[in-house]
């Protein structure tokens, strides 16, 4: 599903955000990213839908080169690609509801799909009854979640997740991560870039530990540290 | 790729609401300069068209000296008679010049009570074989070397004048019509700039489920071409008023001898609202394009 083979990211010819990296992803596997601050998590996902291109090596997903993707492509990768960040990124003027179905206007679906699709996916996500209310109305955990259906509504792929849980409480976390569980098992690979030791613990899924831009560690069933 | 039009329609009329200021001060200032060109349009076409008919009427006078004798009169007409240059020759003696000046001034009977036959000069009144201006020149400075003339006037001469000083005028008016032009670009550059920076959560959020740039782009682009067909709609108006106003106030009015004859066809003011209309989606088209490919990157 992703394959990076010898990656190297420099920012600005200096900074090297990733170096050397190659690594092999398969479908449906359920990915941590570990590491300090500045190790290259986060380049690493932008990587993978394209918002970054490598300065060398090849990133393939679903079989295709990305880091040669002309731009006028790139809209139809990043429809097989969710994200899900730790600011959430929710539209603060749009409800629930109007926030998740943006995501299908945006990439031209029919409205009747639209009416469909969106109850179906806040039922997923368990805010069936939050539909119309504002983004500020809820928990930061209410808004994780709408920020997750938004990114799984197209039902993509892979879905990529910069420190989801960054910005909630244990609990919360925990039933954030239920649900990125779920949407693994039915099939979506997920990269999580995290720097939340109980749940890494806890999920023991592989894991890849970046260091200054290295890949230092890749371990099935592995652990934070 | 199904672009629904209701969805470009609101996100511009949302834009537009948005941002009434900046899109009120680029919309009356790509009106203000299209009439400007609409209107040096007009006027460049009205002293064509008033220029071609005096072309075709270009004469000479030939006034002779009040004490020129009769011999000296009888020989200009012979050189008149011989040059090629010439193709019709009309002479008016005292009485027929008298007769053409009672004519002249019939509202004005003080004038002409005043003035008897015995003041008025004779002339020949000429019309050159050519139009050109050297051709009909030399001949009038030939005529004008001959003993007992007065002086030689060219009918066309003033009217030359008058179109030069207007001709002028309206390049200044182009000019300033254009460098406004100009900064109507930059105000509807200005103007979506700020429309892309109000949206850019959107815009993020578009970006990463996979919107084309297309999708994105499209009501911003379609906000910068609005702003030039309002302006343009404004503009044409305006064309419309200084048409009717320039009719009523010189093309029908005989005191402006010269001005009334910058006159065009309806079919010039429609071409110029033509050129109205297509310099103004233009000025909006570039606006916004340049604006949306510098600050909307995928």
């Amino acid at each position: 599903m992703i394959k990076l083979d010898n990656v190297t990211k420099i920012y600005k010819g200096e900074m090297v955000a990733l170096r050397d990296a190659s690594v092999e992803i398969e479908k449906g596997e359920f990915v941590f990213l570990v590491g300090a601050s500045g190790s290259g998590k986060s380049t690493f996902l932008r990587l993978l839908n394209r918002e970054e291109k490598p300065e060398r090596g090849h990133i393939f997903v679903a079989g295709k080169d990305i880091a040669e993707l002309p731009g006028y492509k790139v809209p139809y990768l990043r429809r097989n690609i969710g994200s899900v960040f730790q600011d959430f990124k929710l539209l603060p003027t749009k409800t629930v509801s109007e926030n998740v179905a943006f995501a299908l206007q945006a990439i031209g679906r029919p409205r009747a799909h639209i009416r469909e699709a969106v109850p179906q996916i806040l039922e997923l996500v368990g805010l069936a009854q939050k539909a119309e209310n504002m983004p500020d109305e809820l928990s930061g955990g209410e808004q994780q979640r709408v920020s997750i259906a938004r990114a799984f509504v197209n039902r993509p792929l892979i879905l990529l997740a910069d420190e989801p849980t960054g910005n909630l409480d244990p609990a919360t976390s925990v039933g954030i991560m239920k649900l990125l569980d779920r949407i693994n098992r039915t099939g979506t690979t997920v990269v999580m870039a995290t720097h939340d030791r109980g749940i890494v613990d806890s999920m023991r899924r592989r894991v890849i530990e970046l260091d200054h831009g290295r890949i230092v560690r890749d371990q099935a069933r592995g652990v934070y540290e | 790729m199904a672009i629904r039009l209701d969805y470009i329609a609101k996100e511009t009329g949302s834009n537009l609401a948005r941002n009434f200021t900046l899109t009120f001060a680029s919309i009356l200032t790509v009106a203000v300069s299209l009439a400007l060109v609409a209107a040096s349009y007009l006027i460049g076409q009205g002293i064509n068209n008033s220029f071609l008919g005096l072309r075709s009427d270009v004469q000479l006078f030939v006034y002779m000296n009040p004490a020129a004798s009769q011999e000296q009169i009888d020989a200009v007409a012979r050189e008149l008679d011989d040059s090629p240059g010439v193709e019709t020759v009309d002479f008016y003696d005292k009485e027929r010049s008298y007769e053409e000046f009672q004519r002249l001034f019939e509202e004005q009977p003080d004038l002409v009570s005043t003035i008897t036959p015995e003041d008025l000069p004779q002339s020949f009144r000429i019309k050159p074989s050519s139009s050109d201006a050297d051709v009909v020149t030399a001949l009038g400075d030939t005529l004008e070397a001959k003993e007992g003339v007065l002086r030689v006037e060219y009918a066309a001469e003033f009217a030359r004048q008058v179109q030069r000083s207007v001709r002028t005028l309206n390049t200044w008016v182009l000019i300033v019509g254009a460098v406004l032009i100009g900064a109507s670009v930059l105000l509807i550059f200005n103007t979506i700039r700020t429309a892309v920076f109000a949206r850019r959560r959107e815009i993020e959020v578009m970006r990463l489920v996979g919107a084309s740039n297309t999708f994105i782009r499209l009501p911003f682009v379609a906000e910068g071409l609005f702003h030039g067909l309002l302006g343009a709609l404004l503009a044409a108006f305006a064309a419309w008023g200084f048409d009717a106003l320039w009719k009523r106030n010189f093309v029908n009015q005989v005191a402006f001898e010269l001005l009334n004859q910058i006159r065009w066809d309806p079919s010039q003011l429609w071409s110029a609202i033509g050129i109205i209309f297509a310099v103004g989606a233009l000025t909006g088209a570039i606006g916004s394009g340049v604006a949306v490919s510098r600050f909307l990157r995928v």
